[in-house]
């Protein structure tokens, strides 16, 4: 199935904190456009808002303000409607445990109602494609983490989705399990022709399984938009150390600012500008407040 | 791991040994009873009060199995029936917020009523003596059952939720595929519970107004003080519910054996 088109639109999103009935904006303003068969990675600080987006993106989450299509469709409004289409890797495997590992796999079609032989066939031979050929009739307790994970990356393949959503997926794993993973994931996800987003906090990670990366402040705006092509491999230090100083001040390094993607330099300038006199009037109310 | 620790593993394995531990106890309290039985005079106790063991054997001989078949029935009857009308409330509440305030309290209400009033006014309120029973069996285990059922639903991980939510199941299939599977280990406790709580309160239920049944036949000894009989009863009494529970255990080893 080939990708489908997503877009935030003015998208925001706050939780009233049960405890204390206190309003948290994890999402500030949202917008961007990813296109069909594009892969973006999206890296931002702790509690930036980044598994909320999943979240509104899987349509287990609305919107409070704005839209997400994905299509001409919002997966939350249209939450039925997009069965087969989304499928997802999380942080943890989330392997049913009493399920063995082709039952796992099995899981999405039984959903969609495909017939079992034909789950059975299909589950079968991506469990082959992702080393698992042995291990079929293994429960998830009898697996290593690697082996888990790769699972749960085949139940979401065997959709063969329109969109593929991964959070924090590889980051628990070890470095070469996680960085063999990384690889498969790009390289099947480009040969379904599958819209991906990876979320991760890991920078070269990003780097290496995006073809953008989308760099968000804390809450969620889009800080900067990176086209990986753009930034040759011996620069791949300098967009590095870009996207650090990016992160910790909270604003869009410059040298990234000169080859943005979709929003031309000078509008990230002037959207620069009209933070810093944002910051400014807020910091003077706070001064008149003190 | 300790002995008796290893003596679990065994058992809830599936393959069942009775543990050496368990025979030496079982036949260190018969020949205490046996000398108990002999010596009653010694003991202060009247001869009848402390049966010897054939006498018990005697009357073991004369136990009426449609009696305990009729036990069995009414039990397994009710825990049935309690089950269902549990399952389909507690999905309600589970399902509905606003039916889970409501209800909830009067869930509470009802499990804090005692037993014996439970009794009295199904006597009170109903003629047929099966319904009675059946009332009975079904007000007290049926709340059991709803709480359980509730708290486990609501116990299962929210990972698992969101994850197969991802996939748009319909609610049916939420329940048959997550729900159902998830919270089958604490339903299997939750019957094993509740089938020593039937075994209990349908011998008093049967005690107080049956004509048949188990309960009924230890009413029956207990008019003719025949001690042994008493005895012989509540033997077959135990060995019903430990065969129940094995049973249940052997269920739980086949439908559980993913557990590690």
């Amino acid at each position: 199935m080939s990708g489908l088109r997503i877009q935030a639109q003015h998208l925001r999103k706050q939780f009233r904190q049960s405890a204390n009935g206190v309003l948290i904006t994890a999402i500030e303003q949202l917008d961007f456009v990813i296109e069909p068969g594009e892969i973006v990675a999206v890296v931002g600080s702790t509690g930036c808002g980044k598994s909320s987006l999943f979240d509104v993106m899987i349509g287990l989450q609305a919107p409070t303000a704005g839209r997400l299509l994905i299509g001409d469709r919002e997966p939350y409004r249209d939450f039925n409607g997009f069965r087969g289409l989304i499928a997802t890797v999380f942080q943890q495997d989330r392997l049913m445990p009493w399920r063995s590992s082709l039952d796992n796999v099995c899981l999405p079609l039984e959903l969609i109602g495909l017939a079992p032989d034909e789950q059975h066939r299909r589950a079968r031979g991506w469990l082959e494609r992702l080393g698992l050929a042995a291990f079929t009739d293994a429960y998830p307790h009898e697996l290593s983490g690697g082996m888990r994970q790769r699972v749960a990356i085949a139940r979401a393949f065997v959709l063969q989705p329109a969109i593929l959503l991964a959070d924090e997926s590889f980051g628990h794993l070890d470095e070469v399990t996680a960085a063999e993973l990384r690889e498969t994931f790009v390289a099947l996800a480009r040969e379904c022709g599958s819209t991906a987003v990876l979320i991760t906090h890991q920078l070269e990670e990003a780097m290496s399984v995006g073809d953008r990366v989308l760099v968000f402040a804390k809450p969620a705006t889009v800080l900067a938009d990176i086209r990986v092509a753009d930034w040759p491999a011996e620069r791949r230090g300098e967009l590095r150390e870009a996207i650090q100083l990016t992160l910790q001040s909270n604003r869009c390094d410059e040298r990234i600012a000169r080859l943005a993607v979709q929003q031309p330099a000078d509008a990230v300038i002037e959207q620069l500008g009209a933070r810093d006199k944002h910051e400014q009037s807020d910091q003077a109310i706070k001064a008149n407040g003190r | 791991m300790r002995p008796s620790a290893a003596a679990e593993v065994v058992i809830s394995g599936g393959g069942w040994r009775l543990p050496r531990e368990a025979i030496i106890a079982l036949l260190v309290l018969l020949v205490l009873w046996e000398l108990a039985s002999r010596n009653a005079a010694v003991l202060g106790v009247p001869a009848f009060a402390i049966p010897s063991l054939e006498r018990i054997a005697k009357s073991l001989i004369t136990v009426t199995w449609v009696d305990v078949v009729v036990t069995v029935a009414r039990v397994l009857g009710a825990l049935l029936c309690s089950f269902a009308l549990a399952a389909l409330i507690a999905i309600w509440m589970y399902c509905v917020p606003r039916v889970e305030r409501y209800a909830y309290p009067l869930v509470r209400l009802l499990m804090a009523v005692p037993v014996i009033s439970w009794i009295l006014f199904a006597v009170l309120w109903f003629k047929h003596v099966e319904f009675r029973i059946g009332f009975v069996l079904v007000a007290v285990c049926g709340p059991l059952f709803l709480v359980d059922m509730l708290s486990s639903m609501k116990g299962v991980s929210k990972e698992l939720r969101d994850m197969i939510h991802s996939f748009r199941p319909s609610t049916s299939q939420l329940f048959r595929k997550l729900m159902l599977p998830a919270i089958l280990p604490a339903l299997l406790t939750s019957w094993k519970i509740n089938l020593s709580l039937a075994i209990r309160v349908v011998t008093i239920a049967e005690l107080v107004g049956a004509v048949t049944g188990m309960g009924h036949q230890l009413s029956v000894a207990q008019e003719l003080f025949s001690v042994a009989d008493v005895f012989a009863w509540t033997l077959v009494l135990v060995a019903v519910l430990f065969a129940l529970e094995a049973v249940l255990n052997q269920i739980e080893a086949r439908v559980l054996r993913w557990r590690v």
